[in-house]
């Protein structure tokens, strides 16, 4: 996020698109609810009547893959009616006149072809969030405009043209000036609980930790330094999805897995497992015997996050500190200490001497002065400063005090850049043959490949199966049939039927935490977004059949 | 910016500001029981009465807008005996249960009853609200302690959005419920505890707390919660190394005192039978390197086919060093035959900073690949 989770309160206008922000960020939802009792007013863009549509002032309900038509539709309509910060565009952006020639392109009677949404919802929609109107109260901002902050999650990214997306939004809220101000930005709401620090530090083909650049010769050169090492390596890795077609050409040998569970979060998974098992080694550290662990040659047994020490970074940047709760069951052992042990040996077998301690750590805290000496945006970071509310970076130094909202003054490339994004369609489309869509996501009580949360008594008692939202028009004559097969072109899946109006008709939806109803058997694993290499699970073409 | 005095302190608030705000603000503690600073004003409880300078009756300190030379006083004799009284007709109908009621300790209507002094009721007691429900495995509605002071209806309409409970029937018949008092789980309710975590007393509490100790034998420790990516802090209070429930506190940074159903009650995952405890090796690896006496193949057929799957069907356990060792024994061949980008790490966005940096570390200053990647995209 660009901006912290408390500004949302003090919005004036909320854009909320491809995010179910009250089932898979309830606690971000709050502050949207509290936003909207304070008179903010609330635009919704989003296939499915999401429980948030309820407080909405606004709910754009596109059909799935045409929400491009509606952002370029919705900024055609912005420049036309010149409700465009001027200013902020004169001093703080570039590009303008190329992105305005494309935008032109795209008025909103064509949107509202493609898209379902009417004219006049997409020219309020554009009004309300370029000067950031309020429903009712007044500003707690004494700014002429308004403060409009946009909040979306994998609805946006999880498509074939996601990139294309984000940075239509970046796009949109430079046309309205609303970044680098409190309740503001461009907020990407992110799924996990680390998945902001993993990123942080590291865990990306592209990049060391702190996004440096594992082509830039400096930063790497740097890097091998730090870590005493001749060299690191310098071409971009391969991704999750790629690995896994790499694997099944045999140029992928041995996986190493913490902490994953591709059966079940990789798209086409009976593609996964195919090369899974082509594996020489697949290594699983988990803690539980994940649908994964049952092709795995060796696994080990991991603490879980309620039993050890360490730090997460949560969406906004923020680095918060975890305390051991309870005690790890058997043997169970923290990752850090399993990783660093599996490496100490992996030099012994390869012959290599290295400085002790170089990667069995004391303790996670030791860990951390490693990263706080490396990664330049938690540079001013150690535990005893993040004791108590935790440090949003950057944090470059120890006298800072920490960044709440990005990009004040200036962007971190000097000047935003607007991108002349064109409009794509997903790649796959409803035909004769798979006549519906499929899109996948979570549900309320359960969270990812379901290991924890379906092991979780009440929980599993609230939710306790798998099953599909089919709208009533699609429904004609599966009402208590017991279930539905989905086929898509990679599969199919047995599901429960829940007959409702939450999804359009021509849509349905399932989550992925079912191993009964699988849904990643369906999605496809073809067409990646080109840049960020994401599979587009939130639109598939599937049929139904009667179970 | 206003001037006031409270209890002779002169104290300077923000224009809007409530007596209640710039008391608690200066830490001056009102007593209140249907007050929460996150939820608007009822002015329901009468305890928060406070006397203003030239007025001739106490107002409740909640809903009174601070004004410029103000003189508010929230002690005296008048208002003492006035809360007395309203103590006592709040226990009139609350079972003063104490003794083995689990929240005493953290119980509001307990703590003003011990500060002022009353240990029984004036009036004839009576019950008025006897509906016990156990509808759900997350919590208790025991009617009989609740003093219908609203906050749970207050936080379920303006924090959590899901308008799920209403203040229904008049008098000693009025009591909290769900859209004719059907069970909660066909009611809007989201099951995330925000209501029992502001509720006052024993009317709603987590079915895990029962009969599981005094708030005093319990000890408590934060962490952040392992689901989302919101950042929630959570207190778990534990008795002898194990949760009994799931709450937040005001000063958590990012949720205050507010969670959702997997934070509040999504913790027993851990102490599932399932977890894994040692280290295994797969039967035909264990089996090749004379672990075991028993061939093994692994079977054509998809895990995912299988219903339900056991672990020790396929594998057997071994200890640590035969563990690690092997994988630092066929990792360091697979790199030497066939080069260190035929490597590939998975990481986790379930796993900490510390180890998702020594994991890249291992892979890029180890292995010597940049094929390390992780579930962000998924």
């Amino acid at each position: 996020m660009t901006n912290s989770i408390r500004e949302i309160r003090d919005a004036d206008c909320l854009f909320i698109t491809g995010s179910n922000t009250a089932v898979s960020h309830p606690v971000i939802s709050y502050e949207v609810i509290r936003a909207v009792k304070r008179g903010a007013n609330l635009i919704i863009v989003d296939p499915r009547r999401i429980p948030l549509v309820d407080h909405a002032t606004l709910f754009l309900q596109i059909k799935p893959g045409t929400d491009i038509y509606v952002f370029l539709a919705i900024m055609h309509t912005i420049i036309r009616e010149g409700w465009v910060n001027d200013t902020f565009i004169a001093e703080r952006t570039e590009g303008f006149d190329k992105f305005k020639a494309v935008v032109e392109e795209y008025p909103p009677e064509r949107a509202a072809l493609i898209s379902g949404v009417p004219v006049e919802q997409i020219e309020a929609a554009a009004r309300i969030y370029a000067l950031g109107e309020r429903a009712s109260g007044t500003s707690i901002y004494d700014d002429k405009r308004g403060h409009s902050a946009i909040l979306y999650a994998m609805g946006i990214t999880q498509r074939s043209n996601g990139t294309d997306l984000v940075m239509t939004l970046a796009n949109l809220a430079m046309l309205g000036g609303h970044v680098g101000k409190p309740s503001t930005g461009v907020n990407p709401l992110r799924g996990q609980s680390n998945v902001q620090g993993a990123c942080d530090l590291g865990c990306l083909v592209n990049v060391f930790p702190g996004y440096q650049a594992v082509t830039d010769e400096a930063k790497r050169t740097t890097l091998a330094q730090a870590w005493n090492v001749p060299s690191l390596p310098g071409e971009v890795g391969l991704t999750i999805v790629e690995a896994m077609h790499a694997a099944s050409e045999g140029k992928v040998r041995a996986v190493y897995v913490m902490g994953e569970n591709p059966m079940m979060s990789d798209p086409n998974t009976s593609h996964v497992e195919h090369a899974l098992r082509s594996l020489d080694l697949l290594v699983v550290q988990d803690i539980f015997p994940s649908e994964t662990a049952f092709l795995a040659h060796i696994i080990l047994p991991a603490a879980a996050s309620l039993e050890k020490d360490g730090s997460f970074t949560n969406t906004e940047r923020r680095v918060q500190l975890l305390k051991p709760v309870i005690a790890a069951p058997g043997e169970a052992r923290p990752d850090w200490q399993i990783t660093g042990e599996i490496a100490a040996r992996f030099d012994h077998y390869l012959g290599i001497a290295r400085e002790p301690g170089y990667w069995v750590f004391p303790s996670a805290e030791a860990i951390f002065k490693e990263i706080a000496a490396v990664t330049p945006i938690y540079g001013g970071m150690s535990y005893q400063r993040l004791a108590g509310a935790g440090i949003s970076w950057p944090c470059p130094t120890p006298d800072h005090a920490g960044t709440q909202y990005l990009h004040v003054g200036k962007f971190s490339r000097g000047l935003g850049k607007f991108n002349p994004v064109q409009a794509h369609d997903p790649a796959e489309q409803p035909d004769d043959e798979y006549p519906l869509i499929l899109s996948t996501g979570r549900v309320l009580y359960h969270y990812h490949t379901g290991t924890m949360t379906r092991r979780s008594e009440p929980l599993a008692w609230r939710e306790p199966g798998g099953f599909v939202e089919i709208n009533p028009a699609d429904a004609d004559g599966l009402q208590g049939s017991g279930g539905v097969v989905i086929e898509s072109r990679r599969g199919s899946v047995r599901a429960e039927v829940r007959i409702s109006d939450r999804v359009p008709p021509g849509t349905i939806f399932l989550a992925f935490h079912w191993r009964e109803s699988p849904a990643n058997m369906l999605t496809q694993d073809f067409a990646l977004d080109p840049v960020a290499k994401i599979p587009e699970y939130k639109v598939c073409a599937v049929r139904l059949k009667q179970a | 910016m206003i001037q006031l005095t409270i209890d002779g302190r002169a104290i300077q608030v923000q224009d809007g500001a409530t007596v209640m705000e710039a008391a608690r603000a200066n830490g001056i503690d009102i007593p209140h029981l249907c007050y929460h600073p996150d939820l608007s004003v009822s002015g329901g409880c009468r305890l928060c009465l406070v006397e203003i300078e030239g007025r001739p009756f106490p107002v409740p300190g909640c809903g009174l807008a601070c004004a410029d030379d103000m003189v508010i006083r929230t002690q005296s004799e008048q208002l003492s005996a006035m809360r007395r009284e309203i103590i006592d007709l709040f226990i009139s109908d609350h079972p003063l249960d104490c003794v083995t009621c689990d929240k005493a300790g953290a119980c509001l209507l307990q703590k003003y009853a011990y500060e002022y002094g009353i240990s029984e009721t004036s009036h004839d007691f009576e019950v008025s609200r006897t509906l016990y429900q156990d509808d759900n495995p997350f919590f208790l509605r025991d009617h009989q302690y609740c003093i219908l002071c609203g906050r749970c209806v207050r936080v379920c309409s303006e924090i959590v959005g899901a308008n799920a409970i209403e203040i229904v029937g008049r008098g000693f018949e009025s009591h909290v419920a769900t859209p004719f008092d059907g069970p909660m789980i066909d009611s809007s309710c989201v099951f995330c505890g925000s209501c029992v975590q502001v509720c006052p007393t024993a009317a709603l509490m987590p079915v895990s707390r029962r009969g599981q100790g005094r708030e005093w034998d319990l000890d408590r420790v934060k962490t952040i919660c392992g689901y989302c990516g919101v950042g929630c802090e959570i207190e778990y209070a534990r008795r002898n190394g194990k949760i009994v429930y799931a709450q937040a506190r005001p000063d958590a940074p990012v949720n205050g005192e507010f969670l959702c159903s997997k934070g509040r009650y999504g913790w027993d995952f851990a102490t599932s039978p399932q977890r894994l405890t040692r280290p295994m090796i797969r039967r035909d690896v264990a089996y090749d390197l004379g672990l075991t006496d028993d061939p093994w193949t692994l079977p054509d057929s998809s895990p995912l086919a299988d219903e339900k799957p056991r672990i020790e069907d396929s594998f057997v356990p071994v200890d640590w060093d035969t563990a690690l060792n092997l994988i630092g024994e066929r990792l360091a061949d697979t790199v030497k035959e066939y080069g260190p980008d035929s490597v590939m790490g998975l990481s986790s966005a379930r796993c900490t900073n510390e180890e998702n940096y020594l994991f890249q570390k291992f892979m890029r200053a180890g292995i010597g690949t940049n094929n390390v990647d992780h579930c962000a995209r998924l």
